[in-house]
């Protein structure tokens, strides 16, 4: 594990030592809380004051943990591991006694964290400042190692889209369709409860809500300690099925020349 | 002791495309032949000759097609990570260097990779920053080196674990002509004071003369020349190309031991055969005889050299 650990804090420095994109990120989270607050506020009060049982407060708390978790992981992962399989870059990755992909998930999981500390703070502050103290402190409790779950099972499933790219030898398209995934059936813009209900019961069965609806719904108010479980579920196979995705792509990689 | 060996390896790269249909490519068709330890080898050949390919083959990261080869007794594409830790790497166009990270920093990634211990670290960068005169750069950020000194911590990088072979991709490639004096020198001393076996692929030819000491030359896949450095060196590098510049346009170039190849305004362009007039010879010469504001001299491009191999008598 040492490695790996040794990977994971060098992503935790390297994302500290770039203030730049961690102010980027930060700034763009109070942007988004702003202006989820607006639209709830109005959908809701045109709604009676809560739709499916979320209030306008936690609607908010349920925005900044969902976005929080997704904010903190790097967006384009899944185009990055394309391109380093594409242009062969991922054979110089292979001449480290380690698991490649591993090795590069344990990295963006440290980088993730840095900034997941810092979006905690930031973005837990303006919502306490637009809609007061979190719903329910349990399930705040809870939200904050869903954030962490959350993040990882993204990063997870980010390189087994992208190891795609195996096959395809590139994944631009792959990361189109992924983005729209973590957006719609994971909750980041909506609770899975406001999806019209077919949609509702694909996205429940589907991954990416452990990404995003799962912090969100916990952070609401919703202290529900299974809804932890499924995530931790969910990152065991996902991190499974990226090493298998990789090792597989490893085996048959065809890199031509230098 | 062998440290390489490879016996009649073959890699094709499979015909396809359902468009576009694209052709079998024969990358390395049958090549035999090993590498003691200890010993310092260039592996040469002109764009495509399947050096890269051969490379991937040892390292681990491909599989042939057909044959055999062992790199420290380890069947590279069979236990890649075991024979990870036990060579090292450097590809010039390729960095094993984190940008955000000032190289010392990358070096303790690396010693935890590969299970090298803090105080073996730290008494392993000390010693290689010392010997490459490098101990000053891996404090600064990576970005903000330039190419010859990022080059000098890459070669750290790949020392870091005490590597039985380094295998080298044109580790030159971008450098001046200093910082190229300078790698090469630094790889021999690596080789003199550790043992370490080199395997070095590159288009100079100069990299080829001054630090190995044996040469493979490939192409189109197949080995046709494996021999010392010091004979090709007398048989096939016995040319010199020599590119002066003059301060006014002379109407003919005639040196004793040059021949003219090509003379346009106030440039020419003069072959030196080394084995019929010394290269020294001519250049006074060259001095002395005309108004000479600019000389240059260079090795036969590597194509030459192949080319060379093809038409030699055997």
């Amino acid at each position: 594990m040492r490695p790996y650990l040794a990977g994971f804090n060098r992503g935790l420095r390297g994302a500290v030592v770039v203030p730049g994109d961690l102010t980027v990120r930060m700034t763009f989270l109070v942007i988004v809380v702003l202006v989820m607050a607006a639209l709830w506020s109005a959908a809701v009060e045109a709604n009676g004051g809560s739709i499916e049982g979320y209030t306008r407060d936690s609607l908010l708390w349920y925005v900044m943990a969902a976005q929080v978790a997704v904010i903190a992981v790097r967006p384009r992962t899944v185009e990055e591991v394309g391109e380093e399989i594409g242009s062969g870059t991922v054979a110089v990755q292979m001449l480290l006694p380690v698991s490649v992909a591993g090795l590069r998930m344990s990295i963006e999981a440290g980088e993730a964290a840095a900034r997941l500390a810092a979006a905690l703070v930031v973005g837990g502050a303006a919502t306490w400042f637009l809609a007061g103290a979190p719903p329910s402190g349990a399930g705040m409790a809870m939200a904050v190692p869903a954030c962490a779950l959350g993040a990882a099972a993204n990063i997870a499933s980010q390189h087994a889209f992208g190891g795609i790219a195996f096959w395809l030898l590139d994944a631009k398209s792959t990361w189109f369709v992924y983005q729209k995934l973590v957006f719609i059936p994971g909750g980041m813009l909506i609770p899975l409860e406001l999806l019209p209900g077919g949609l509702e019961a694909v996205a429940r069965v589907l991954p990416f809500a452990t990404m995003a609806y799962v912090p969100g719904r916990l952070a609401s108010g919703h202290a529900e300690p299974a809804l932890l479980a499924w995530q931790a579920a969910w990152l065991v196979a996902l991190v499974g099925v990226a090493l298998a995705v990789y090792a597989a792509g490893q085996r048959r990689l065809e890199v031509l020349g230098g | 002791m062998q440290a390489i060996r490879v016996s009649e390896l073959r890699k094709t790269f499979p015909a396809g495309g359902r468009v576009r249909r694209r052709d079998a490519v024969e990358a390395v068709a049958g090549i035999s032949f090993s590498v003691a330890a200890g010993e310092r080898l260039a592996y040469i050949g002109p764009n495509g000759a399947g050096k890269s390919t051969s490379i991937k083959m040892l390292t681990g990261i491909l599989h042939p097609t057909s044959g055999e080869a062992t790199v420290l007794g380890i069947v590279p594409w069979r236990r890649r990570r075991e024979l990870a830790a036990r060579i090292g790497t450097l590809f010039g166009q390729r960095s094993q260097l984190w940008y955000q990270l000032t190289p010392r920093q990358t070096f303790g990634l690396l010693a935890r990779i590969y299970g090298v211990s803090r105080a073996d670290e730290a008494s392993r960068v000390a010693s290689l920053g010392e010997l490459l005169d490098a101990t000053e750069l891996f404090d600064q950020p990576v970005r903000s080196l330039s190419l010859g000194q990022r080059m000098r911590c890459e070669l750290v990088a790949s020392m870091l674990h005490e590597p039985e072979v380094l295998f080298l991709d044109e580790p030159t490639i971008g450098l001046d002509l200093v910082a190229k004096t300078r790698f090469r020198d630094l790889i021999v001393r690596i080789n003199e004071q550790r043992g370490t076996t080199i395997l070095l692929t590159s288009h100079d030819v100069s990299d080829i003369e001054q630090v190995a000491r044996r040469v493979i030359v490939i192409n189109h896949g197949r080995l046709i020349y494996d021999d010392r450095v010091s004979r090709m060196r007398r048989t096939l590098l016995g040319t010199k190309v020599v590119d002066v510049r003059f301060a006014d346009p002379p109407a003919m170039v005639d040196v004793e031991g040059a021949m003219l190849e090509k003379l346009t305004g106030s440039g020419a362009k003069l072959v030196v055969d080394t084995t019929q007039r010394p290269i020294r010879a001519v250049l006074d010469d060259l001095l002395e005889r005309y108004d000479v504001v600019d000389i240059s001299v260079a090795d036969p491009p590597l194509e030459e050299i192949v080319s060379h191999i093809y038409t030699r008598p055997l």
